[in-house]
């Protein structure tokens, strides 16, 4: 055998290597106790973490919820009070055509320096630079001027009032000035806020690891560090979990739910979430420029059936146009009772006495279980004397200006995420001229809407949302279906503060 | 006559038959409309297993429906693409390739450069493209897998055709006086169709397996019409829960081609004139 110079035969070198080879694979699995949730650090694997080192260059909620960590925003939606709650800002006030916000005393960022307007200024300039990367520059459209009269007062002027504001400011997160003048085009390597965590690092794809701020404002996070790891596979998520080097993961297929309830390391938690699914109609197709046929389609949909078969109930059936935890919601609205008599009823006054041939559109595989539902809905409105064709394109085609967004698709399903405010889906789908999705125009709901957008009592304009969800059922414009529930798996020891909004917050965990 | 020489064919023949039985009289043999579903009766295990019922032998599937229907339905689609695509296959892989292979010269050199083209690709890759370009439907489907498969037919025609256009009785047939197109037709090609059989045997068997493939991928026919492999598809989500889903069309999958690579071989070693000698 040939030995090399320093004496290590070839048989040797893969020994050797065999042996190393052997005990990297297996180093996860043997420390995997040190790798479980200490009390002092939670590892979270979740489908989507932050792509880019750039805070503003997303915007998507879960996302949001990393950033949060270190940079913190003006307002925040509490989802219990189902109000805005001060953060950065400690009251704020709108008139006319100007939001004027207060800023929190003694509020330090990172590396020491004050919160000052001059920052809020400053973030929401490199919010606008789309061509430096943000995505978010469209919340500041209506923004015309930001005025900073004093260190703690900033005001928002606006072409036209604008009572919603408040919802485009939640997640737009304040940097220090003083870093961005000291760190220039480096910034984004040195991300400085004043959140609960203090950034340490970022890998892209890999990991996003904060450490806790003791010297932060409010109350002090019980976790000290916080890992954030993007696997984008559901089976890698879940083996993770259950072997114990992940503490807490989202997107838990509904099927595995039942298996894992047993399992002696994981907990299932289940929050209603924001995204709304629903079948649209457009009405500029026939016959779904027919109130009846709107009606008796609404009538033959079967939703809290499609949620207790197809999503073994883990699901929420809307009982008004939108989902419980949405702003707007009416707690007194019902949605059409399952009764396929009468939507054949309503059929035959509305001129198809022999059914009615009507295509559903759907793109197979963009949602959980799309295909069961749609052939489940397809089955139920033949029963309601309607003749379905399913029709499944490619996610590309179906959303684009062939499709949905044409104006192309008269009858589809479609889920509509983060939808906080009744507001987005009434002004994106139902107001005169938003889209083609469902070119639906009544003058007298157009004016619903913008009366609410220009009200700044929350009172009164949850109240105008109101009496404009009514209209909406009442003319059935769509046939809402449910929300699902976000299925997170969380090791046993892991005590957090559930959430509808897909984030995911170190200092709303504790661990036991 | 069940003698050893034609067991496989016996085999694998009556196998088909009942299959084809099965795809032709479905609407008599199946129990229930395969698209009625009874979401209260969702998941529901085979007759003979805890908690099965007895109105659904081979139990129920996601939605509800019977097991038992749909496979016997899905035979109709396997079967009927099967055998539409080693029909269309076969005719324009023969054709071209006899051209091919009598004729030589240019006719041989522009089909030979097509058919080293598509044999380029994956089979199942070009099977995807054309899927995803023509839309989901049986004709396209059968339409994509024929573009996928003719190759095979054209290189074993042509190869056959160049040895038996040498032969004598070629010779012959045209010293008295037959025309090329007579000679080819007449005399060359009918002498293929032993190699022909055998290789539409084996092809019918991957079409089916194909045809599965892209059911299960979501790219075959309509999400309404049964299919053995659309079945698959929908049954693996719940693979810890109800096997039954994916057992029986997977079973039913497995007779099939069984079945017909049985009879492939049998043919085969009929017309195999070294084996026939052997014996």
């Amino acid at each position: 055998m040939a030995k090399s110079e320093n004496g290590v035969s070839r048989r040797n070198f893969l020994k050797r290597s065999a042996l190393l080879g052997a005990s990297a694979l297996t180093a996860p699995y043997l420390s995997r106790n040190s790798f479980a949730a200490s009390r002092d650090r939670v590892t979270i694997f979740h489908s989507s973490v932050a792509d880019s080192i750039h805070p503003y260059n997303h915007s998507s909620s879960p996302i949001y919820g990393n950033w949060q960590h270190v940079m913190e925003p003006l307002v925040e939606l509490d989802y219990d009070k189902k109000d805005y709650v001060g953060v950065l800002a400690e009251s704020w006030q709108f008139q006319g055509n100007r939001w004027t916000f207060k800023l929190r005393k003694g509020v330090k960022f990172h590396n020491g320096a004050p919160l000052t307007s001059k920052d809020v200024a400053f973030s929401i300039e490199k919010m606008r630079d789309e061509k430096g990367g943000s995505l978010q520059a469209p919340n500041f459209k209506d923004v015309t001027e930001i005025q900073t009269p004093d260190d703690l007062t900033v005001v928002f002027v606006t072409k036209q009032p604008l009572a919603i504001f408040l919802d485009r400011i939640e997640n737009r997160f304040i940097l220090s000035k003083v870093a961005g003048d000291k760190f220039g085009d480096k910034l984004y390597d040195n991300p400085t806020g004043t959140g609960p965590y203090k950034f340490v690092s970022y890998q892209r794809g890999g990991n996003m690891v904060f450490t806790r701020n003791d010297e932060y404002w409010g109350s002090k996070a019980a976790i000290k560090e916080v890992v954030f790891k993007k696997v984008t596979e559901d089976a890698a998520r879940l083996a993770a979990l259950e072997s114990g080097q992940a503490d807490f993961v989202n997107n838990i297929p509904v099927h595995e739910v039942a298996r894992l309830q047993k399992h002696p390391r994981v907990r299932i938690d289940q929050v209603e979430g924001l995204r709304m699914f629903f079948l649209a109609f457009n009405m500029a197709h026939k016959p779904w420029d027919n109130k009846l046929v709107r009606q008796a389609a609404n009538y033959s949909v079967d939703a809290p059936a499609i949620v207790k078969n197809i999503f073994d109930g883990i699901g929420y059936p809307c009982n008004g146009p939108v989902g419980t935890n949405v702003i707007g919601a009416d707690p007194k609205l019902k949605r059409y009772p399952y009764d396929p008599n009468k939507a054949k009823e309503l059929l035959t006054t509305a001129g198809f006495p022999n059914g009615c041939d009507i295509q559903l559109y759907y793109s197979a595989g963009r949602y959980p279980k799309d295909r069961e539902v749609c052939q489940v809905v397809a089955a139920q409105m033949v029963k309601g004397g309607f003749r379905v064709e399913l029709i499944s394109q490619e996610w590309a085609l179906f959303w684009d200006k062939q499709g949905v967004n044409g104006g192309r698709l008269p009858f589809y399903y479609i889920g509509r995420g983060t939808l906080t405010d009744a507001d987005t889906l009434y002004d994106q789908y139902f107001r005169t001229g938003t889209t083609k999705r469902t070119n639906y125009s009544n003058p007298e709901l157009d004016k619903l809407v913008e009366e609410q957008q220009k009200t700044d009592n929350q009172k009164k304009r949850v109240a105008i949302l109101h009496q404009a969800g009514k209209m909406i059922m009442e003319e059935a414009l769509f046939i809402p279906l449910y929300n699902l529930a976000d299925i997170y798996g969380v090791a046993r020891n892991v005590v957090w503060k559930k959430r509808p909004d897909e984030k995911v917050l170190g200092w709303d965990m504790k661990i036991k | 006559m069940l003698s050893m020489r034609y067991l496989k064919i016996w085999v694998g023949g009556a196998i088909l038959l009942v299959l084809c039985i099965c795809g032709v009289a479905a609407p008599l043999l199946a129990p229930r409309d395969p698209q009625a579903q009874t979401l209260e009766d969702r998941l529901r295990p085979p007759r003979w297993a805890e908690n099965g019922s007895s109105a659904y032998l081979l139990g129920t599937d996601n939605l509800g429906r019977d097991m038992l229907s749909r496979i016997i339905y899905g035979s109709r689609i396997s079967l009927m693409v099967g055998a539409a695509t080693v029909i269309f296959a076969g005719f324009v892989g023969c054709t071209l390739g006899a051209v091919a292979g009598y004729f030589g010269r240019t006719p041989d050199e522009i089909v030979g450069k097509i058919s080293e083209i598509f044999l380029a690709f994956p089979f199942l890759l070009i099977a995807i493209a054309i899927m995803a370009f023509l839309g989901q439907g049986v004709g396209n489907l059968i339409m994509a897998l024929m573009l996928s498969r003719w190759v095979q037919y054209c290189r074993v025609v042509r190869g056959e055709v160049l040895s038996i256009k040498e032969r004598d009785f070629v010779t012959a047939a045209k010293a008295l006086g037959g025309k090329d197109w007579y000679v080819l037709v007449r005399h060359v090609v009918p002498n293929t169709f032993a190699s022909v059989t055998v290789i539409a045997t084996f092809g019918m068997a991957i079409v089916i397996i194909t045809e599965a493939s892209l059911s299960f991928l979501g790219l075959g026919v309509p999400v309404h019409i049964p299919t053995w492999g659309s079945m698959l598809s929908e049954g693996r989500s719940y693979i810890n829960r109800a096997p039954w889903l994916t057992i029986f069309p997977g079973l039913a999958i497995f007779i099939t081609v069984f079945g017909i690579n049985l009879l492939g071989d049998g043919l085969r070693d009929v017309f195999d004139p070294k084996l026939r000698r052997q014996r």
